[in-house]
């Protein structure tokens, strides 16, 4: 059903001849798994192309016959379900709907280089209602969503990583004195985005809170400050970037949740989860996974590149 | 199945909620309507263009974007409302319009003749209205307005995007934490098929009670 909204982005971002060089002399080179490039000082990416020109692609042995990532490699375009209205984690521009940037728009490139060598990824835009329909089903191969790992998802579906630990943060109108943090938002209105982790998480921290729930991060933001709520509880990633654009907001406290973000896989499929937590920490070591932050979530947060989540180590990953 | 029952209040609530929608709405939008109407028959210029200018606003202007523009620009202008009464207004509205062009096609059912007798025996315009044209036009509709309604209670959903929690936004709410949306959006489906069912089968009936045989 989602045919007809499928967003192509091939070799696109490889415009210039010189990335495309690049990119194969490097496929090239770091063709084996043991042959990696030295940590993220060696390589300074700049701009998302000279970081997939310079991504590590896996080594022939790994596509052993009939696994999902022969089948994807024989498609030749890896199908990801990621959101087109994310901003800093998958955001499409609509002036140029090609260039889809954010951190999991990022990730998922990488991977897709990982499979091809080149980047190819197919977006089906997101039904984060359904997302495990679409794995269970096999419309996607892949889920980068800020999919929270949790238990009962995992019996529905498998999770590659964690590959980011995200929280929830707190923001309020810049003139709102009152509330400091989640400790202060019993009784009060709060507005949470839909389909977020601030849904089911803002009730475990005060039940008494009463929840608006919006579609996107601009109305919730909107919302929040035409006095529909006292305050709104979302990523502190997604806030502080708000925060950094908008005078009258800002964010109280500190994260109040861990969100680990897992890979979205079909349900039972080991082989190619083993396959995708190699390349996650691959990238880790090559540096590609910290040029992708600095590229996006980075650019809103003054802090270092943070130290990615140890592969396994929440409940349902 | 547990996520049903542990989540029985919830839903109740939430399909309490739009059924609400639906019954305020149906009715606002029924009275609305057949006033519009009444302004677009009149023989007064002015009504008749408000009228039509109304009816085609609506009916050309997506509910998605009314309830975005009633919900998040209003409060700019120095309106804001809760957001369910918002809500309900802007389903009142918008279905008043396609209310208004159903009961107009009952107008024509009433043939010249009648509204002509009814002058001849010294009827004002008002009682001609109110008593010969309105009553006939409505009982030839009773079936388009059925499914006026029905669209209205399916459109009930849209209100989920602007957070009202009504069954789609607390089925969406109870799936983020089950992650089974085949079967929470299937369950959600046959709520609205099964209001969907009621409104059809009573606009049938009164069809039946009420159809003027000719």
């Amino acid at each position: 059903m989602f045919s007809s909204r499928l967003f192509r982005r091939r070799a696109a971002a490889l415009g210039a001849g010189v990335a495309v060089t690049a990119l194969a002399l490097t496929a090239c080179s770091t063709g084996s798994s043991d042959n990696v490039p030295g940590g993220d000082d060696t390589s300074d990416a700049s701009s998302v192309e000279e970081m997939l020109a310079n991504a590590p692609v896996a080594d022939e042995s790994l596509f052993t016959p009939g696994s999902t990532m022969e089948k994807i490699r024989e498609r030749g375009t890896l199908i990801v379900a990621e959101a087109l209205d994310a901003p800093l984690l998958s955001q499409q521009d609509p002036t140029n709907p090609e260039n889809v940037s954010g951190f999991d728009a990022y990730l998922a490139q990488l991977l897709s280089v990982y499979i091809f060598g080149e980047p190819s990824v197919e977006i089906v835009p997101p039904a984060s209602e359904t997302r495990e329909a679409l794995l269970q089903n096999g419309t996607v191969d892949v889920v980068f969503n800020t999919y929270t790992i949790t238990e009962e998802r995992a019996e529905q579906v498998s999770f590659a990583g964690p590959y980011f630990n995200s929280g929830l943060a707190v923001a309020v109108p810049a003139d709102n004195d009152e509330i400091n943090g989640i400790d202060d938002l019993g009784g009060k209105t709060v507005i949470v985005g839909a389909n977020t982790p601030a849904v089911t998480a803002v009730p475990e921290a005060q039940p008494t809170a009463e929840l608006i729930d919006f579609a996107t991060d601009p109305q919730a933001v909107q919302a929040l400050l035409q006095g529909r709520g006292d305050a709104y509880v979302q990523d502190y990633v997604l806030l502080a970037s708000n925060a950094a654009n908008n005078d009258e907001l800002k964010v109280v406290g500190q994260p109040f949740t861990e969100e680990p973000y897992g890979i979205g896989l079909q349900h039972g499929d080991e082989e190619f989860k083993k396959f995708i937590n190699d390349w996650l920490l691959e990238i880790q070591e090559s540096g590609e996974w910290g040029q992708a932050w600095e590229l996006s979530l980075g650019t809103v947060v003054e802090s270092e590149i943070p130290t990615p989540p140890s592969i396994g180590s929440v409940p349902g990953s | 199945m547990e996520m049903i029952t542990e989540n029985a209040g919830l839903l109740l609530d939430a399909i309490g909620t739009t059924l609400l929608m639906v019954v305020v709405a149906g009715v606002g939008s029924l009275i609305l309507g057949v006033l519009v109407t009444v302004a677009r028959v009149s023989p007064i210029p002015i009504l008749r263009r408000a009228a039509f200018l109304y009816v085609q606003f609506f009916i050309n202007v997506p509910l998605l974007a009314l309830l975005l523009l009633a919900v998040f620009a209003l409060p700019d202008a120095g309106l804001i409302l809760p957001l369910l009464p918002t809500a309900i207004i802007v389903l009142t509205v918008y279905e008043s319009a396609y209310v208004a062009e159903a009961v107009r096609s009952g107008v024509n059912t009433v043939a010249v003749g009648q509204i002509e007798a009814s002058r001849a025996l010294g009827l004002t315009l008002w009682q001609t209205l109110r008593l010969v044209v309105i009553p006939q036009s409505l009982r030839a509709v009773v079936q388009p307005i059925g499914n006026v309604m029905i669209a209205l209670a399916m459109n009930t959903a849209l209100a989920a995007v602007v957070g009202v929690v009504e069954l789609t936004s607390r089925v969406n709410k109870i799936n983020l934490v089950y992650a089974q949306p085949i079967e929470i959006f299937t369950g959600a489906g046959i709520v609205y098929m099964l209001i969907a069912l009621a409104i059809g089968l009573a606009a049938g009936r009164i069809e039946r009670k009420v159809a003027i045989l000719r």
